[in-house]
């Protein structure tokens, strides 16, 4: 047995079981007989043996150097520390689609455990069977990680040395998948409730499952911008590049279903935007695939580059086609009744997801726009960061405005003394903007930083009021803490908040300057002074790494560095960064003397409040899982919920 | 140690062409604001002021020498526009084929908001003569 073999093996596998989990589950359905039902689930557990043996066939290849396979040969060399080796399956497209395939077969492994009706549980099944056949037909197919090469190396290049940079990189991915697998669940439970046409109790165990795909999605992202700070060597977070737009997009729709669900559980409407929210949110997953592994676009991760783009873009139809058609099969049906009021939490709910739908497409029509120029009219342009920037600070500052008020706001209309509240939080959004324009800040950041006061203060409010009638009712303040719902909103809502606050600053105060120092000569900049004492050059195995050697008056000695891969032809800058709660210092070599390292180039950027959002997105984290964990599940789950 | 520095600096022969003959020159901030308008030509969508490839050095050394001579930032992406084309700036213009890409959003912002102010609208009662023919069939004995 060979890893090619065993995983070979373990992929045709997944792809019989899937295929035929799928019929069996169509047949379920359209039968209404159970025992097909139960043979589609009893499929589900070989499928996910099926990927994990593939998945471990290809980590044995990799750890043993079989460079006979085709991926290793070119993903993997003997000098790969151990880490690097087993975070290789997901360094290039091939891998990264079996990592994909794997956590579909968990996903639907998890998914098949819930009780659910008859019908909904095979529409379920056949629709995480149909995603699980996509993913493993394409491996059998166009992108097999199992490749075998006639004359195989002796050694490989190993993985792009950006990947290698940072122990992120094990992370990052892994969070993304998880994220953007986790959002075909509740594309199957909203294709299964359409087709049907239950519409209510759908809502809110499809909740549950988006927030598990939107905690890792949020992680994820935040993992992501975390690792463009410390590696790509220009000191931001954030590029608009095309894949982190990709990302972007099914994280706003998913963020505008958690919202308009809320409005469903409670009152019964919003509907159809829930469905509508929930497919786009999918769709948009396989979008952003296709366009990070077709090669479309040009971006910074093109390294997962292959000949997978059109498979994806037909799965993309589909699933799009899929979910909208039967949306709108049932339209007349799931149709609101009623009017609502702008002012009372659904209002302010509605009105909430439309910024996050707006952003969503404004943000898909940035990115497609030099696509669709090209191919119409020839012309090559660019949309890049000072288009995104301008188009989103509105949107920003209209979803930090609509945080602050929404939960205060009662449903269906407010009360007298609601009104009492909302006058408080505008006079604190007045004043917080008033004094940082008093403090000498742009308008951009006067205002993020009147947002923030003015978000923290609604949640204050709302901290007190619970606390308060607690107390009148002689209960304990602290089983505030047990709604955990609310709980975890809040704090969700003051991370973002903290998030807008270090945006805003972080992007109308980077300085950034660059000088050559001669050695023993001082620089003075962004409110550091530094040394220039030399260069160092150390060798390291896979790469050689020089050093220049700064004496700066406040963070002691300072050392940026310069890797040399032997399979690159430019260096890569590995960055000094020092994270301080005001300003993140940020140090560079950029360039040395190489003769006689007489002289270093080195940039140094100040970003001030870039601790706040790493922060901010470590809070988005605990407020997912205090939300989800098990004490915060919703009843109906754990049986069979009523139609 | 000193063995090894001596293989290190012969292997770096093989970059030697990548570094300049002279030390790179200073740059400024205002360096850094107007290079990250501009795409770097040569790179996977990144700025002049991110990438480290050749030509976006080049870059920031030309619009640090454009702001020494008094150029102001609209000169110096002027002068870029003249080598190679809109497609360097990453605003994009507003007007001819980018034009769109700022008129699109607003409009689409401006449906979606359409499409809010109808659902909030108060809905309007049913017509008196619907109401009272409803009122009539519940008053008629059923047939």
């Amino acid at each position: 047995m060979t890893p090619a073999l065993l995983g070979n093996l373990g992929v045709s596998l997944a792809l019989a079981f899937s295929l035929l989990g799928l019929a069996l589950a169509l047949l379920a359905y359209s039968q209404g007989d159970g025992r097909f039902l139960k043979g589609a689930k009893a499929l589900v557990l070989p499928a996910f043996l099926a990927a994990l043996v593939a998945f471990l066939a290809l980590e044995w290849a990799l750890l043993t150097h079989d460079f006979s396979l085709a991926y290793v040969a070119r993903n993997h060399s003997t000098q790969d520390p151990l880490w690097v080796t087993l975070v290789t399956p997901w360094a290039a497209l091939e891998g990264s689609i079996l990592l994909w395939g794997l956590l579909q077969t968990l996903y639907t492994l998890l998914a098949s455990r819930r009780a659910l009706d008859p019908w909904r549980a095979s529409l379920v099944l056949a629709v995480l069977f149909g995603v699980q056949v996509f993913f493993f037909g394409v491996m059998a197919t166009i992108a097999s990680p199992f490749e075998t090469l006639p004359n195989p190396p002796m050694d490989g290049a190993g993985p792009n040395p950006l990947l290698q940079n940072h122990w992120m990189m094990a992370v990052h991915p892994v969070l993304m998948y998880l994220g953007f697998v986790g959002l075909s669940v509740p594309f199957a439970y909203a294709v299964a409730a359409m087709a049907v046409r239950r519409y209510q109790t759908w809502v809110g165990e499809t909740r549950w499952w988006t927030l598990i795909a939107w905690g890792f999605l949020t992680a994820g992202k935040v993992a992501g911008m975390w690792w463009s700070y410390e590696v790509l060597g220009w000191g931001g977070y954030w590029a608009w590049d095309p894949v982190e737009n990709a990302s972007f997009i099914p994280w706003l729709l998913a963020t505008a279903f958690l919202h308009t669900a809320i409005v469903q559980e409670a009152r019964g409407a919003f509907k159809a935007w829930n469905f509508a929210f929930v497919t786009l949110a999918f769709a948009a997953t396989v979008l952003g695939t296709f366009l990070t592994r077709s090669g479309v676009i040009q971006s910074v991760h093109a390294f997962a580059e292959g000949p997978v783009g059109p498979a994806f873009l037909g799965f993309f139809l589909l699933a799009t086609g899929l979910g909208l058609g039967l949306l709108s099969r049932v339209s007349r049906e799931v149709r609101d009744p009623v009017a609502f009021r702008l002012l009372s939490r659904e209002g302010a709910l509605l009105l909430g997801a439309f910024f996050f739908a707006g952003w969503a497409l404004v943000v898909v029509l940035g990115t497609f726009y030099p696509l669709l120029a090209e191919a119409f009219t020839g012309a090559k342009v660019s949309v890049g960061a000072p288009f995104f920037n301008q188009v989103s600070a509105p949107l920003g500052v209209g979803i930090l405005l609509l945080m602050g008020v929404g939960p205060i706001l009662p449903w269906r209309r407010p009360r007298a003394e609601v009104f009492r509240n909302l006058y408080l939080l505008l006079a604190v959004l007045l004043v917080g903007t008033l004094l940082g324009l008093l403090r000498g800040y742009t308008v951009g950041a006067s205002l993020a930083l009147g947002l923030f006061l003015y978000n923290t203060a609604a949640i204050f409010l709302l901290v007190r009021e619970g606390v308060l009638a607690r107390l009148r009712a002689g209960l304990s303040p602290w089983g505030f803490l047990g709604n955990r719902r609310r709980v975890g909103s809040l704090l969700a809502h003051f991370a973002v908040a903290l998030m807008g606050l270090g945006i805003a600053f972080s992007q109308a105060y980077r300085l950034e300057a660059e000088k050559t120092l001669y050695r023993g000569q001082a620089w003075e900049a962004g409110g550091v002074r530094m040394e220039f004492l030399g260069v160092r050059a150390l060798d390291e195995g896979r790469r050689f790494a020089v050093e220049a050697l700064l004496r700066t008056d406040r963070f002691g000695e300072v050392r940026p560095r310069l890797h040399f891969y032997p399979q690159m032809n430019a260096p890569l800058p590995a960055p000094k960064v020092l994270y301080t709660p005001g300003n993140d210092y940020y140090f560079l070599l950029m360039d040395f003397d190489r003769e006689k390292g007489g002289w270093a180039s080195v940039r140094l950027i100040v970003t001030p409040l870039v601790f706040w959002m790493w922060v901010a997105g470590g809070l988005l984290a605990l407020a997912t899982l205090y939300i989800l964990w098990p004490a915060g599940r919703p009843e109906e789950l754990k049986g069979v919920s009523p139609a | 140690m000193r063995a090894w520095l001596l293989v290190f600096f012969l292997a770096l022969g093989v970059w030697a062409q990548e570094g300049p003959a002279s030390p790179p020159p200073d740059l400024p901030p205002e360096v850094f604001a107007i290079a990250r308008e501009l795409r770097c030509p040569v790179c996977q969508g990144e700025s002049a002021a991110e990438s480290n490839s050749g030509v976006a050095v080049e870059m920031r050394r030309i619009i640090a020498e454009m702001l020494q001579e008094g150029k102001t930032k609209d000169e110096i992406k002027a002068f870029f526009v003249d080598r190679y084309g809109e497609w360097i700036l990453y605003e994009p213009p507003k007007r001819g084929v980018t034009l769109w890409v700022w008129v699109l959003p607003v409009l689409g912002l401006a449906l979606l908001g359409m499409g809010l102010f109808a659902y909030f609208r108060p809905k309007k009662p049913l017509p008196p003569e619907l109401l009272e023919e409803a009122e009539r069939r519940l008053k008629e004995p059923p047939a």
